[in-house]
């Protein structure tokens, strides 16, 4: 039911496929008025170099097995593409938002306070030597 | 069941659509008759208040009867990661009992059993996010919004099912298990809060505590059956709220009524020095506006202008949410509201911009999950491949995808393109809101583009997921309020799946919004959203 929804924002084909079919004809959600918002091109969506799902892995810090990187780099580049199109707004005199509200911001005092916990704190750490949190060597291998 | 579990305007109230198990309203209001005069039928929370203090009943008795409906529904929704040890409830409500009997002051919660999602800290319970990074880890405090509910009095019942860490929208991305919907065992409760509504909907507690990072409270209020509401970003402190997306997350209420979500809400509300976004606006009592039915004019909402945003009703969307929607909307002009149809041209854009925003930030938020100062810890000779590993084996495979996207998007290079754009695109959508709440005092729209779907039908395919979420992540990135009730249902299920309208207000409007969905509630004739129990006293 809800993948009817789909249609609200995209034309090109999902299922089972991560390359856009680009279509001539503008996408349905573009057909109302906005008239910032420009036609897509018919080329790449996006211009950058495509994910490198392993590299990626890697700046993450997370292990990811092979069978891994073949199950998430297609959906990652689907994802990743369907991103792309933000570049075909035209956004040039836009002011980013970092987040929605405009209070700005509420700063306290710079003054420590007593945290009355600390048994818990040193409970959760997995590998305690006190007075240490223990952790394995480091290799440097850049 | 003792009857005021039971609110007895469900029960004059029999279900128009599917097959009718009026057998099933007899179960629940067996046992203890209450004299009515001294039920409120609006609100669970002030009927209990009001049972408690004229002695009617006791906290004891309110909590067993609770304890009783939730172990015997469990099995079948599944909706708690943890529940609270039964003596230490039963220890609460006693004392909250000895308080009363020495005629001594008791908080406007005490006695309220209330479920927490497991994203939101929990001192004396552990707090997974739902996650195996996080298995059996206990904080070392409590999130402002629990200590405020404590402080009221309310009893914390256990943790709530949800999406890892809040990225999800069904439960099936939960580490642990996958959340039933009350209405239909083989759907979905929705995400990321599925077990907070799931729980609410099936009465196993009184009101729940979400999180709404795109729409985590909301998409499944409205398939659950029951309120759900999204604060201002800023109205509630998110000290102790497991960051997900922090420009984006609120911690939300959930109800089996508007009355007992406002009055959630305005316990834990306000300002707090522990988080740098809360908001120094001062609360209005949202609780003294809640009057009953019969007390309202013929037109209470006269001259209130109400905006149905065009794209959320446009194709793609169910026709029988649709259908909900327009007789809401008829609804509501009754009622004495000026309709229009308003179009919000950036709509679309939200759904893009909001994933980028929420991957990337979501990418520097778990970070922390290293392995080393709590959670999970991987063996390994080496600190790198110790964080690795940890992260490898803690985190689900939803998790992993949207970090790898967030790290995509904010890597050298990429962040003009992607992140910087997304809060463009921020700006475009907060302005187009404000436009149309300065020409309507209220917008509205469907809480999802259908009801609830089935367990698995959306697992393998990311955009299809990611686009339910269009009715809903818009409002998180223009940080408005938003409520969800239950105005309607489609085919399927035993007696049909409800469908939520959601209603859009203005910045710390919460007021507004309360007030219209209370009489919109109270006055809607010929609906029973209370799931179906058959005479074993489980769900059909």
């Amino acid at each position: 039911m809800g993948s009817r929804a789909l249609l609200m924002f995209s034309n090109f084909k999902l299922k089972g496929s991560f390359s856009f079919a680009s279509s001539p004809s503008k996408p349905f959600f573009l057909i109302n008025n906005n008239p910032k918002i420009r036609d897509f091109s018919t080329k790449t969506r996006s211009s950058l170099q495509p994910p490198d799902v392993p590299r990626l892995a890697e700046t993450a810090r997370i292990s990811l097995a092979t069978n891994e990187v073949e199950e998430f780099a297609p959906k990652i580049r689907q994802v990743i593409d369907w991103f792309g199109q933000l570049q075909a707004v035209d956004l040039d005199s836009v002011e980013p938002a970092i987040r929605a509200d405009s209070e700005g911001d509420q700063l306290r005092e710079d003054v420590p306070e007593r945290f009355d916990n600390k048994e818990a704190l040193i409970a959760s750490v997995p590998s305690y030597e006190e007075p240490y949190i223990k952790v394995p060597k480091v290799l440097n291998k850049e | 069941m003792l009857s005021t579990i039971q609110p007895p305007r469900c029960l004059s109230r029999i279900a128009v659509r599917g097959r009718t198990k009026s057998r099933s309203l007899h179960i629940l209001s067996s046992a203890q008759s209450v004299t009515s005069a001294s039920l409120i039928d609006h609100s669970q929370i002030l009927s209990i208040r009001d049972s408690l203090l004229s002695r009617h009943l006791s906290a004891v008795q309110l909590t067993h009867s609770y304890l009783d409906r939730l172990k015997q529904t469990e099995p079948q929704i599944k909706s708690f990661l943890h529940v609270s040890d039964p003596d230490k409830v039963l220890k609460q409500a006693h004392e909250i009992d000895e308080k009363i009997k020495r005629n001594e002051e008791v908080g406007p919660l005490a006695g309220v059993l209330v479920a927490v999602k497991d994203n939101i800290c929990t001192a004396d319970m552990p707090s997974t996010g739902g996650s195996r990074i996080l298995e059996g880890y206990r904080p070392p405090f409590d999130a402002t919004a629990v200590k405020r509910l404590k402080n009221l009095g309310a009893i914390v019942v256990g943790k709530t099912n949800l999406d890892e860490f809040g990225m999800g929208s069904t439960t099936e991305a939960s580490a642990f298990k996958v959340t039933a919907n009350p209405w239909d065992l083989s759907r979905v409760p929705g995400g990321s809060s599925g077990g907070s509504a799931a729980a609410v909907s099936a009465r196993q507690c009184v009101v729940s505590l979400g999180s709404d990072t795109g729409g985590s409270v909301r998409q499944p209020a409205s398939f659950c059956g029951v309120v759900g509401l999204k604060p201002t970003y800023g109205r509630v402190s998110r000290f102790g709220l497991m960051a997900y997306a922090s420009s984006l997350d609120v911690i939300g209420c959930l109800g089996s009524s508007v009355a007992d979500t406002g009055i959630l809400l305005h316990a834990i509300s306000g300002h707090d020095t522990l988080d740098a976004t809360s908001s120094k606006r001062e609360v209005p009592d949202f609780t003294s506006q809640f009057t009953s039915a019969s007390s309202l004019e013929s037109r209470p909402l006269e001259g209130l202008r109400v905006g149905l945003i065009r794209e959320t009703v446009d194709g793609g969307v169910d026709s029988g949410v649709k259908s909900a929607i327009q007789s809401a909307a008829a609804h509501l002009e009754q009622l004495g509201c000026i309709l229009k149809e308003v179009s919000l041209p950036s709509f679309s854009l939200g759904l893009p911009a909001y994933y980028i925003l929420a991957s990337s930030e979501s990418s520097s938020n778990l970070s922390r999950y290293d392995g080393v100062r709590y959670g999970s810890q991987a063996s390994s000779d080496e600190l790198n491949s110790l964080y690795k590993e940890s992260r490898a084996k803690g985190f689900g495979p939803e998790v992993k995808m949207r970090i790898l996207m967030g790290t995509y998007a904010l890597s050298a290079g990429y962040y003009d393109a992607y992140y910087k754009r997304a809060q463009q695109v921020r700006t475009i959508i907060r302005k187009s809101f404000k436009a149309a709440l300065d020409e309507n005092d209220i917008l509205i729209s469907p809480a999802a583009p259908s009801a609830a779907y089935k367990i698995g039908e959306k697992k393998n395919d990311p955009l299809a997921m990611y686009a339910g979420d269009i009715m809903t992540v818009n409002v998180n990135m223009a940080g408005l309020p938003a409520l969800v009730l239950p105005c309607g249902f489609v085919e399927g299920g035993a007696v049909g799946l409800p469908v939520g309208l959601q209603i859009i207000g203005a910045a710390f409007d919460e007021e507004k919004l309360l007030k219209v969905g209370h009489i919109f509630e109270q006055t809607l004739q010929g609906y029973n959203f209370v799931p179906p129990l058959d005479a074993d006293g489980v769900f059909a």
